[in-house]
């Protein structure tokens, strides 16, 4: 590898982030060496990432640094010790002042062990609370990755939109078909199709070559009627979808067809 | 922009080799924000992630020695100490004891709770150049420099053949390093 090739390599850029292999580390240490050029092209992309982290910088609280700082240079920090220290000399008798710091201590102690539970609830409240507003900022996220999944297939500019029509069984079912040309991918949007009957699933089938090829099974279950990957296929010559036994069947059930179109 | 000190790198490794407060003072207000950032994308935990960002910048200071100016700059070095110190964090028992949620609002709230805080870098524009990244541009590198996935994690994350990792990070990075030429 000369050391053009070494630079458009993108070893420069992974090593700059830290996740080279050891032999790529060696490998690039050595070039480093070597050429001034690689160094200076390093240092570059060393200064984007920096950029980079610090447009996503977050402060820390304040206190860290004090922290950090305390635990560095203890001896500057440190509280003024070198004042005299005065000896109590005042000293209490009498049993009957003990057993008034005593009664108070345990007065203490009961109105403590109170606060602690009315606290310890009050957090467990709090902490419920926190959960399950978590959990639902969690689902929310998930719904939004679906929809931008959704849209990402449907705006992709090598996509061709098939519309499946519905057979005479089901005339008023539609279903789409979204297949990535450049990929093969294929994605079914199955929105429009009728409620499926307990205990049965829709199955997509390709026609490739006059001959059925099984293209996945379509989940529908939870009422979420999502676009959805399926295999891939490089050809076909139509697309159709079934109603078959929960799980599929081997070969499609011809007279449960409900949408169909041909490419 | 309120500190007129700014140093050339060399002069502050110098400083720092020889143990200069001051010189440490200053690393960590321009870097501590931007350490912090990676510590928090990773955890989502501030007072574990603070935690974190304290025990990194001791350990900054402790193996100074040990880093070495001929294979990359020192803000790369310092990443990667505390990029790893942070998935040791993650990978410890006592983390793990945690329920994980990933939580990208706390992060969005918490962000902007501390804009106003006075920055010494202008990161402002940093901020708007970085937003005009391709999505798909943006996933990669952070893929890498904040969820400190490797290139085979890479590489299945992104349903792509590890060479390719290289190459469509080359690309991305070349695309960030356009975005910022006009920032200082």
């Amino acid at each position: 590898m000369n050391k053009e090739e070494f630079i458009s390599s993108g070893l420069l850029e992974l090593y700059a982030m830290g996740i080279c292999s050891p032999e790529e580390t060696k490998t690039v240490e050595d070039f480093l060496l070597q050429y001034p050029e690689v160094r200076a092209e390093l240092n570059e992309i060393e200064i984007s990432l920096e950029k980079y982290a610090q447009a996503n910088s977050i402060h820390p609280s304040s206190s860290v640094k004090e922290k950090v700082f305390n635990e560095i240079f203890p001896d500057s920090s440190k509280l003024d010790i070198s004042a005299p220290v005065v000896p109590i000399t005042k000293s209490y008798s009498g049993s009957r002042f003990y057993k008034l710091v005593a009664a108070a201590v345990f007065v203490l102690l009961i109105g403590s062990l109170v606060l602690n539970y009315s606290y310890y609830e009050k957090y467990h409240e709090a902490q419920n609370g926190l959960d399950v507003a978590l959990q639902r900022v969690e689902q929310q996220s998930k719904k939004n990755e679906a929809m931008s999944t959704d849209l990402d297939v449907v705006t992709n500019k090598f996509t061709l939109p098939v519309v499946l029509k519905g057979t005479e069984k089901s005339p008023d079912a539609v279903a789409k078909i979204f297949w990535i040309k450049n990929t093969g991918q294929v994605y079914v949007d199955p929105t429009n199709l009728p409620q499926v009957p307990a205990g049965k699933q829709y199955q997509l089938w390709a026609i490739v070559d006059g001959k059925p090829v099984d293209a996945g099974m379509i989940e529908t279950s939870n009422g979420t009627y999502h676009i959805q990957k399926m295999k891939s296929f490089g050809k076909a010559d139509a697309f159709a979808i079934t109603l078959e036994k929960t799980g599929g069947s081997p070969s499609p059930t011809m007279d449960q067809m409900v949408v169909f179109s041909k490419m | 922009m309120t500190e007129s000190t700014k140093y050339r790198e060399e002069d502050l490794i110098i400083l720092l080799r020889s143990g200069e407060r001051p010189a440490f003072e200053y690393l960590y207000d321009n870097y501590s924000g931007a350490l912090f950032g990676i510590i928090f994308k990773m955890i989502n935990d501030q007072h574990l992630a603070e935690d974190v960002l304290q025990e990194a910048f001791v350990k900054i200071w402790n193996n100074f020695s040990a880093y070495d100016a001929t294979k990359g700059r020192l803000f790369t070095w310092m990443v990667n100490l505390t990029r790893n110190l942070t998935i040791d964090t993650i990978r410890s028992k006592a983390y793990k004891k945690q329920t994980k949620i990933q939580n990208s609002d706390i992060a969005v709230s918490y962000v902007t709770n501390n804009i106003n805080e006075s920055e010494r870098f202008d990161t402002l524009g940093l901020r708007n150049q970085v937003k005009l990244l391709k999505e798909d541009q943006k996933q990669i590198i952070d893929l890498a420099y904040f969820d400190g996935f490797t290139q085979e994690e890479i590489s299945k994350k992104l349903g792509i053949p590890l060479g390719t990792v290289k190459t469509r990070m080359r690309a991305a990075i070349s695309v960030l390093k356009k975005l910022l030429v006009s920032q200082n």
